[in-house]
């Protein structure tokens, strides 16, 4: 049935058609179907970037079949340029940038002006980058770039809406103890980097009440400038006519600001062992840490393959499989090895259970892990993360929008500049990942007994394990075992232990 | 693509024509019975399939609650041929297993009536299993071991990832069970294959296990997360009659009872091919891919008897529900009012009154969080499912506001919705914004089908075609008219969620608190937190007598702190014993 010819295909389909056709042609196996050739080539970002005069690095990605436009300036910015103390200037920044009103319009009146174009103006700062995004209807691009200009140069931060934005953001943080997978992202980062980690420092009630407007100035000021800046474009737009615009954009900045220092690197990680916070749900969260690696680094590619074959691979990792589908332990279950392009993420595998099979499914990851290092992968399963991050490549740049900031992203964090071929090479350099550099990045970089391992749930449950999986949690990670104490939701200091219930 | 001109009432001088986008859907039916929707994008060279079954969680009954959404996880076990390495031994070994469970169910029956006695609490710990059941289960677990060997570990998922798709995943409702996948745009025939073939034969190997994995699922999403219990059981208040009453994830008791030969039925009565919609978006030809379609599903024999549909229809409220509920949460109200099915000729209007509501110059945020500033987030939703549906608005409670004074806010803005016809730049603000989705929806092939998915699972794809027009030819009148119908006190539940007390959130804006020594603030709060749950007014004042004679002694701090708890002791039993 494998040369089928043309006619046949033809008087089978009629066949099907009339319902009157048999499993005949179906063959019993994927393997013995073929595929008609596909070849794909990634955007190169050369037929996109263009150096505008007024300072930025713009993507310009032209797409003439919907009437929508995307402009969008990254900025480089970051929570790590906050000082001691206000901790949140850069959140708020972000936010009241085009919250707080800007340039002739009240926030109230912006507000009301975009609503009616059906536009969007979005900002907002993380960790090391801003944002600022407008997307709207193509007729309406000049009063939308106009409305952005007044926003990157002009913003009001009306008093009203700090407040507003202050008193939303002291109630968020009193949820800070409420769900189990906030607390447990908290304290994971907290013992991946340390508290001291410019990224682990969190805002308080004190530090955002110590935030006034003319902090939000200064802070805008300083970095909110077109040498900061990349611009990603796309959608209805003449490449040559959205030029001259973006020059009109950024021409004539009516203030100077700083270029930013390095990203601070100095990462700790908790000593190994394993950390339980005590919290009454009847799941456990578990997180194994080690120490991760920077997306630069040679050997990222060879990491990200043992990876996806370990748990980042979804139901085709060993994690998932021996978790989820043999046991029947966790709804998800895996890994992630991200490259930092600032400094090293950590290494995590994680999972929730019931509290009395915590001991017993951070065994079987840590064995899974174990395992990595003794043993070469097989043929099958470097086979199958080759090919899946190979042939689903072309997903990468699926829309216009990603295409443009993808490329704007990579001019931020200095990929373009390090490494101007990486889309077109990327392919190239999973293919040549073999068995051996697998086992090699595994033994390197997976130490099951080095692990910290974080645990939030019921705590005496959990001690308690299960009488058909003799495995005692604080036999993991070389037998240290520490309870970490919950923390004030607005000081973050530790709170005591939750009192105990009163007799009735 | 097509563009038409939809009509956009008169008088809008501030607004131009609004163009509404359609979406190129050529639409075909299998002799066996399969829908079958294609839309042809050429973009980038991806396909994105999918297909709807019409059954959730409202075809259920009680006892298998949840059946739904665990079919939706075996539908990745594989087929006769992908998933094991022995196909004859693989399904022995299963009915092996089934006979097993049997025996087991006796057991669990048993164990149910230790429930009943109160012999056991919790009838999933592992202290509960009778001593037979414990031989049974060592028993299955040397047959699980025996499948394991024989098993190609999620081979189904393994095929494709292999090939180069993503995204696959399925989701489960109460009224449909989607599956969708992307492809490279040359294994449409992987697609056509695969998913023909789960859905002829499926193969429902490790159920147990996967069914322990859907527990953990609801423990996840419902049972350890600070109100998804709460939200729960106050769904199950709000819906009488309806099998909405029940949650998609199914009770805790009807999970672990659930059995693979009711999954056999639920597949032979949910699963046939005239109760299915296919849907292929992407890089390919439309007349190829209704080819290789009509082979590979029309092989599929068409079902016996037609699938029931849900006939239970929701009673009238006759009166308004109120749930109070103390929870791990910021003070919040939620209040939902019975409304209609999505497609009812009401709908457009209230998701126009959705979106008069929502957002930053919504009525809601002008009113509660600018305004009389009682509120720091609020929301309105229009929930149209596909037999009943309701209106919902949640706002969170502004530090110092109570939820009497939000319910009211919220009271206050819908009130001049049913007595005043809306503004007409107002309702065109609105309607500039569902005209720009149009083409917003547009952007991804995968938003597409996810849309296609939707829209047919609630009864009918060709809504996402003619909404548009109907959205836009709302009226004041109409809107003023839905107000006045559905907004009705009788016809509303209202959820109130207080902070629980002694959570350990309450923080240290207290400023009183705030004041202390660090050595002395951990034993305040623990004090303060013991003192909120004392619910024994006798009690407190028994206690501010013993404090009152000690009060001239110790040093000053520790005065300070006698006289914060005093105030706490006086401040609880003012709670607890309210002035007339």
């Amino acid at each position: 049935m494998k040369n089928r010819s043309v006619s046949l295909a033809l008087a089978l389909s009629l066949l099907s058609a009339a319902g009157m056709l048999s499993a005949a042609d179906i063959p019993d196996r994927p393997e013995k179907l073929h595929y008609p050739p596909l070849t794909y080539e990634p955007p190169r970002p050369a037929d996109y970037r263009v150096a505008l005069q007024s300072g930025p690095i713009a993507y310009i990605v032209p797409d003439r079949t919907l009437p929508l436009v995307t402009v969008s300036v990254t900025v480089r910015t970051g929570s790590y340029l906050e000082p001691k103390g206000r901790e949140g200037l850069a959140d708020f920044t972000g936010n009241l940038l085009v919250r707080g009103g800007a340039g002739s319009k009240s926030a109230e009146e912006l507000e009301e002006r975009l609503a009616f174009l059906a536009a969007t103006l979005n900002s907002s700062i993380g960790d090391d980058s801003g944002s600022v995004s407008l997307n709207l209807l193509s007729k309406d691009l000049p009063e939308g770039l106009a409305l952005l200009r007044d926003a990157l140069t002009a913003p009001r931060f009306q008093q009203d809406k700090l407040d507003l934005y202050r008193q939303q953001a002291i109630q968020a943080m009193k949820q800070r103890n409420d769900d189990s997978a906030t607390i447990h992202a908290r304290e994971t980062e907290s013992l991946a980097y340390g508290t001291n980690f410019w990224a682990c420092r969190e805002t308080t009630g004190a530090s955002v009440a110590a935030i006034t407007a003319d902090d939000l100035r200064a802070f805008h000021r300083q970095w909110f400038h077109p040498a900061n800046f990349t611009v990603a474009v796309s959608g209805d737009v003449d490449r040559t006519a959205i030029l001259a615009k973006l020059e009109e954009l950024f021409a004539n900045w009516p203030f100077t600001g700083v270029k930013p220092g390095p990203i601070p690197t100095d990462t700790k990680m908790a000593e190994p062992g394993v950390y339980v916070v005590n919290k009454d749900v009847n799941q456990g969260r578990v997180t194994v840490l080690l120490p991760g690696v920077k997306r630069d680094d040679p050997d990222f590619p060879a990491i990200t393959v043992m990876n996806d074959i370990l748990g980042g691979g979804g139901f085709t990792s060993r994690i998932m499989n021996r978790v989820r589908s043999d046991e029947g332990l966790a709804y998800g279950a895996g890994s992630s090895f991200p490259g930092g392009w600032t400094y090293a993420h950590a290494f995590q595998a994680g999972f929730e259970t019931k509290s009395r099979t915590v001991a017993y499914a951070t065994r079987i990851v840590l064995d899974e892990m174990a395992h990595m290092t003794e043993a070469p992968v097989s043929d099958e399963e470097l086979n199958t993360t080759k090919r899946s991050f190979i042939d689903s490549f072309p997903g990468t740049f699926n829309t216009k929008a990603r295409i443009a900031g993808q490329f704007a992203t990579d001019e931020l964090t200095g990929r373009f500049a390090k490494d101007p071929e990486y889309w077109q090479k990327w392919r190239g350099r999973i293919e040549a990942v073999t068995k051996d550099d697998v086992s090699r990045v595994a033994k390197e970089r997976l130490h099951p007994d080095r692990a910290v391992i974080l645990v939030v749930g019921q705590k005496e449950e959990i001690l308690k394990g299960h009488p058909d999986h003799p495995v005692k949690l604080e036999q993991l990670a070389g037998g240290k075992l520490s309870e970490l104490p919950l923390r004030d939701p607005l000081t973050l200091e530790p709170l005591p232990p939750t009192p105990p219930k009163p007799t009735p | 693509m097509k563009r038409l001109l939809s009509t956009v009432s008169a008088g809008l001088l501030l607004a131009g024509p609004v163009l509404a986008q359609q979406i190129p859907v050529v639409e075909k039916r299998l002799p066996n019975g399969f829908r079958l929707l294609l839309v042809e994008r050429h973009e980038e060279p991806r396909i994105a399939g999918g297909w709807v079954a019409h059954v959730g969680s409202a075809n259920e009954r009680p006892g298998i609650t949840g059946i739904a959404h665990l079919f939706e996880h075996m539908m990745f076990k594989g087929t006769p041929t992908v998933g094991t390495k022995d196909a004859r031994r693989d399904l022995e070994i299963i009915d092996e297993q089934e006979a097993l469970r049997d025996q087991m169910r006796d057991e669990e029956s048993k164990m149910r009536t230790a429930l009943r006695k109160g012999e056991v609490t919790e009838i999933t710990s592992p202290e509960a299993r009778t001593g037979r059941y414990k031989e049974l289960e060592e028993k299955f677990k040397k047959l699980v071991e025996e499948e394991r060997g024989l098993l190609v570990k999620n081979e189904f998922d393994r095929i494709y990832t292999t090939a180069g798709a993503s995204k696959m995943n399925a989701f489960t409702t109460e009224d449909m069970t989607g599956y969708f996948i992307e492809v490279p745009a040359n294994k449409l025939e992987l697609w056509a294959w695969m998913e023909s073939e789960r859905l002829f034969h499926p193969v429902f190997r490790e159920f147990y296990a996967e069914r322990d994995v859907v527990f953990e699922e609801r423990r996840m999403r419902t049972e350890s997360t600070p109100v998804g219990r709460f939200y729960e059981q106050f769904n199950a208040m709000f819906w009488d009659a309806h099998p909405y009453n029940w949650p998609v994830l199914g009770w805790p008791s009807d999970i672990p009872a659930i059995s693979k030969k009711q999954a056999d039925e639920f597949y032979a009565l949910y699963y046939q091919p005239q109760n299915i919609t296919l849907m292929l978006v992407g890089d390919f030809k439309s007349a190829e891919a209704e080819e290789m379609v009509g082979r590979y599903f029309g092989r599929i024999p068409k079902g016996t008897q037609p699938p029931p549909e849900v006939i239970t229809l929701e009673i009238p409220s006759y009166a308004e529900k109120r749930y109070n509920a103390e929870a791990e949460t910021n003070p919040q109200i939620d209040v939902l009012w019975r409304t209609v099915a999505s497609g009812h000729k009401d709908s457009y209007a209230l998701e126009v009154l959705e979106q008069l509501l929502n957002g930053r110059t919504g009525r809601l945020y002008k009113g509660l969080v600018l305004g009389k500033q009682v509120s720091t987030e609020v929301s309105a939703g229009h929930s149209a499912k596909k037999w009943a549906g309701y209106f919902e608005i949640s706002a969170e409670a502004k530090d110092g506001k109570t939820l009497e004074e939000v319910e009211d806010a919220v009271y206050a803005e819908l009130d001049p919705l049913g007595r005043e016809p809306v503004p007409a730049e107002e309702l065109q603000k609105v309607k500039n914004n569902f005209a720009a989705a149009e083409y917003r929806r547009l952007t991804s092939t995968f938003g597409i089908l996810y849309r296609l998915i939707f829209a047919e699972g609630l009864g009918d794809w060709h809504e996402i075609n003619e909404a548009g027009a109907r959205i836009q030819s709302v009226t004041p009148e109409d809107v003023k008219r839905v107000a006045n119908q559905y907004f009705n006190k009788e016809n509303r539940a209202v959820g109130h969620y207080l902070r629980k007390a002694g959570s350990g959130a309450a923080g240290d804006e207290d400023p009183e608190i705030a004041a202390l020594s660090p050595e002395q603030k951990p034993m305040a709060r623990q004090l303060i937190g013991s003192l909120n749950q004392e619910q024994d007014p006798a009690r407190l004042k028994e206690l501010l007598a013993r404090m009152q004679t000690q009060a001239s002694q110790g040093d000053p701090k520790r005065q300070q702190l006698a006289k914060i708890i005093r105030h706490k002791v006086e401040q609880r039993l003012a709670e607890l014993e309210p002035k007339k």
